[in-house]
């Protein structure tokens, strides 16, 4: 009897430690979500070269992709309803939104076969994200944040005041100490030095993550191989070890064209599809093409939406778009369900700010405070302002030049210049003539942020949590383009209050105050408030959140669209091959 | 001719030295640069561009810059790529190999189709042959690259094809060279061939045609035919040797095309050449890459001419450089 006590006491222990704490995945049945079965490969497609195999090394879309497969964070989303969940951490505690204590996950091992273990963490966020000089780290959100090992598997983040929101940042993908440290500060290089890990001619050996899958091989240009990692920490409901897939292949394809193309021939198994193109492969596939097209509402994603230059050169455009009446006539010549049907196929839903419709932050009253398309209104609004028609129908400012300004778009971007030309008609129906300037999309943000732009048409990324867009939303802040005169004089400086609305003001209040507040009823109050003062100002104009489309490989089963560079968020692993 | 050749070369160094001053300064008038786009994302700070500046010497005054520049050319390295985070000349070698292939194919069987069609078509004029090789050679002329590889990919897919771009099917990217990946290549091969060699060969082929109808007007040629000479030997001996003359200088221009021309073809059809790289740091300025592809554009242009030169006097018994 004893014997057999300390034999169930021998198990145990194996199970706990030697067996380890693999992650079971729940059963996404909402999502369509089967048992699969392992084997197989994936194709998949990059829209440029890696610049790097280290995340933090550029700001890429292309390693961003490739690092979702190959790394983890301490936290991940659920895929189905984006609540935070344990990654390579199991469990975590929250003291006043200041103190963040994580138990790591005990028995992962990189790809390599070293142990994962407290160190790795502490050193990818002191070393590498903290680290102002790497180029894709986040210095600044880890200002003054202290953070310990308290032991093997156990590490605390001590923040210098509450942060609601940090727990968001903890979905970083952590690096190995044992790779990386002869690029670190700690390993006695200049902090700069970290960009250089891991370039693109690196021994793929050298690549290690914990993640479902390891790098291959890279024939530059051309394509990215990852294959299995066979110890993979997390299960399906079933108890199978994930990921199934065997390989997974990034095929290089700039042109968004040509992509289409290799899906069409069968090359490739699943791509990332706009409105745009979703007639065409939705038309094929109900003709009985081997695919399947799939819409899902994102919670990431970037609307867009018109922007006014509040400091705009010209004086009296400046006043006028510094005016809330004068931005919400507008707004009612903004037809939000024409360019959702036309541009978007339908495949599109009114937007609120930085937090999509689906998100839990969203504040449903946007919509009714955004108004209907009414020319009439429009032109009653502006007619109110003084801006009297001309003998051309173009109304004049006070000083009797014509009422015309430029809006800038993105030209390489079917859907903006589509935008762009319906909303050019439309104003100048209201007699607001508008003068299209196409730009490489690329370049909107920093034409954005200079002085040089009167309207623009400009789209920045929904997060789950308003907080992770604070520089952008919370007046005075580095990405608050359109009213620059807010903006801090020096990089640290206080934001010039002397400039600010009214409503400019309130908000930048309801925004401090919530990045303090740890109740999430009271935060989620404050965030109300502030989408319901700015659209009713009708600060910028948002226009549509545009669905996810996706189309997948019938040969694939359990997909779940995913943008691909969101670390935290990746149904891949699920996938498998028919 | 060796003293011909060292004088070219001799010459050839200064017009380098005044293309790099040209490449730099062009560079150096472009408003922002790659720093400046890297200030977009809200992770990077100033204090981040500032220590970037001042690794890459950026902070300096421009001659200064010119000059480490130019000196490390002369040592044979092209400067970094920030982008990449790695030399430039690696990065430009990794691509060459195919950019080099597709083109010297390319040229190749450019030549060896648009020559003889240019005769055939000076010999038949008016047959309907002719005229409708003709067509063809307007029609080439005339649509955009790009556009005739949109056209192909769709005609392939709608005929079943599943060779849609780039040069191998995904399984054999990474496969050991065999049989099988060398039909795999040649079932690929044949797209980039029709796209980027289309113009060329309707600009080769009418050239031709043009010369050979001058040179079968002249009047050695009667006199030939007068002798009594075949007319194969008429044909060939006198008329296409003399007509062909034009057509080498004109394929010295071609070497720099390596790597500028196919830019777009080669995104379309997602190639790995140099073309969609020189794009993408010309997007993101990237300095340093395009002012070496830009100099080796520049190089290429002239060792292009002095083959040509070389290629003539050979071919051609009256060209004699003393």
């Amino acid at each position: 009897m004893k014997r057999r006590v300390w034999l169930i006491a021998m198990v145990l222990l194996a199970l706990g430690l030697g067996y380890a704490q693999p992650k079971v995945l729940p059963a996404y049945t909402s999502l369509g979500v089967t048992t699969g079965k392992a084997g197989g490969s994936l194709t998949l497609s990059l829209a440029s070269a890696p610049q790097t195999f280290f995340y933090y090394g550029a700001i890429d879309s292309a390693i961003q992709n490739l690092t979702n497969q190959m790394f983890d964070g301490l936290i991940e989303y659920n895929l189905a309803n984006y609540q935070i969940e344990p990654a390579l951490a199991t469990r975590w505690s929250i003291t006043d939104s200041r103190v963040y204590t994580f138990d790591l996950r005990r028995d992962v091992r990189w790809h390599d076969g070293r142990p994962f273990t407290a160190d790795d963490v502490v050193f990818t966020y002191t070393q590498i994200v903290a680290n102002p000089e790497a180029r894709g780290g986040d210095a600044a959100n880890f200002e003054g944040v202290k953070i310990e090992k308290l032991g093997d598997f156990r590490v605390r983040f001590t923040l210098p005041k509450p942060a609601p929101a940090f727990i968001h940042y903890m979905r970083l993908p952590i690096m190995p100490k044992h790779k990386l440290l002869p690029f670190s500060q700690e390993g006695g290089k200049p902090r700069a030095e970290i960009n250089n890990a891991w370039p693109t001619n690196v021994n793929p050996e050298e690549v290690v993550g914990t993640g479902p899958f390891r790098l291959r091989s890279y024939t530059p240009g051309q394509q990215v191989t990852l294959v299995k990692n066979p110890n993979y920490w997390k299960r399906d409901t079933a108890g199978n070890p994930l990921p199934y897939l065997e390989q997974l292949q990034y095929l290089i394809i700039t042109d968004s064209q040509a992509r289409v193309a290799q899906f069409l021939a069968g090359n490739i198994g699943q791509i990332n599809i706009t409105g745009a193109e979703f007639p065409d492969l939705k038309r094929r596939e109900t003709q009985g093409a081997p695919f399947r097209v799939v819409q899902f509402r994102a919670l990431f994603g970037s609307p867009p939406h018109i922007g006014f230059n509040y400091n705009a050169k010209n004086a009296e455009l400046a006043n006028l778009f510094k005016n809330s009446d004068f931005r919400r006539a507008l707004q009612f010549a903004v037809n939000r369900e024409r360019i959702i049907e036309d541009v978007y196929n339908g495949l599109a839903e009114r937007a609120s700010y930085g937090v999509a419709p689906l998100s839990e932050w969203y504040y449903p009253e946007v919509a009714r405070l955004q108004g209907r398309f009414d020319l009439n209104a429009a032109n009653a609004a502006l007619d109110r302002l003084g801006l009297r028609r001309g003998p051309d129908g173009i109304r004049r400012l006070p000083s009797g030049r014509p009422l015309e300004f430029t809006l800038t778009y993105g030209s390489n971007s079917a859907v903006f210049t589509a935008i762009a030309t319906i909303l050019q008609s439309d104003f100048q129906r209201v007699g607001v003539k508008v003068n299209l300037q196409g730009i490489l999309a690329a370049n909107l943000l920093s034409t954005g942020r200079g002085q040089d732009w009167e309207a623009i048409l400009l789209a920045l990324g929904d997060q789950p949590d308003p907080e992770l867009r604070t520089p952008i939303w919370k007046p005075g802040g580095a990405l608050y383009y359109w009213h620059q005169a807010t903006q801090p004089t020096t990089p640290t400086g206080q934001p010039q209050f002397n400039n600010f609305l009214p409503w400019e003001r309130e908000i930048y209040d309801l925004w401090e105050r919530a990045a303090s507040t740890t109740n999430f009823t009271q935060r989620k109050a404050l965030y109300d408030r502030w989408q319901s003062i700015v659209a009713r100002e009708a600060q910028v104009i948002m226009i549509a959140k545009e669905y996810a489309v996706g189309a997948v490989s019938n040969r694939y089963g359990n997909y779940i669209y995913s943008l691909g560079v969101i670390p935290g968020f990746n149904p891949v692993p699920l996938m498998f091959q028919r | 001719m060796g003293v011909y050749l060292l004088r070219r070369v001799l010459v050839a160094i200064p017009t380098l030295w005044l293309i790099s001053v040209l490449v730099f300064a062009v560079i150096q008038l472009q408003p922002g640069g790659f720093l400046e786009n890297l200030l977009e994302d809200p992770r990077v700070s100033r204090e981040t561009i500032e220590n970037i500046r001042r690794q890459y010497l950026l902070d300096q005054p421009v001659w200064v810059q010119y000059l480490h520049w130019l000196g490390g050319i002369v040592r044979g390295d092209f400067g970094y790529s920030f982008l990449n985070s790695r030399p430039v000349s690696e990065l430009i070698w990794e691509r060459m190999g195919w950019t080099v292939f597709l083109a010297f194919l390319t040229i190749l069987v450019t030549w060896v189709i648009a020559i003889p069609l240019g005769i055939y078509t000076a010999l038949n004029r008016y047959g309907p042959s002719s005229t409708a090789l003709n067509f063809v050679g307007y029609f080439g002329l005339a649509t955009p690259d790009f556009l005739v590889a949109l056209l192909l990919i769709y005609w392939v897919l709608s005929t079943g094809g599943t060779n849609v771009g780039g040069l191998f099917s995904p399984q054999y990217i990474d496969a050991p060279w065999s049989w099988a990946k060398f039909q795999d290549m040649l079932a690929h091969l044949w797209i980039p061939l029709i796209v980027i060699g289309l113009d060329g060969t309707a600009t080769i082929m009418r050239q031709m045609r043009a010369n050979l109808l001058d040179v079968l007007s002249q009047d050695y040629i009667r006199t030939a035919r007068a002798k009594g000479l075949a007319e194969r030997v008429v044909l060939w001996k006198h008329a296409v040797r003399n007509a062909i003359n034009p057509l080498i200088s004109l394929a010295g221009l071609q070497l720099p095309t390596l790597i500028s021309s196919t830019i777009i073809a080669s995104i379309v059809l997602s190639l790995p050449t140099i073309g969609p790289f020189l794009y993408d740091s010309l997007l993101n300025k990237d300095q340093y890459v395009v002012m070496a592809l830009l100099m080796l554009s520049a190089l290429l242009l002239m060792v292009g001419n002095l083959l040509a030169d070389v290629l003539l006097a050979w071919v051609d018994p009256r060209i004699r450089y003393e």
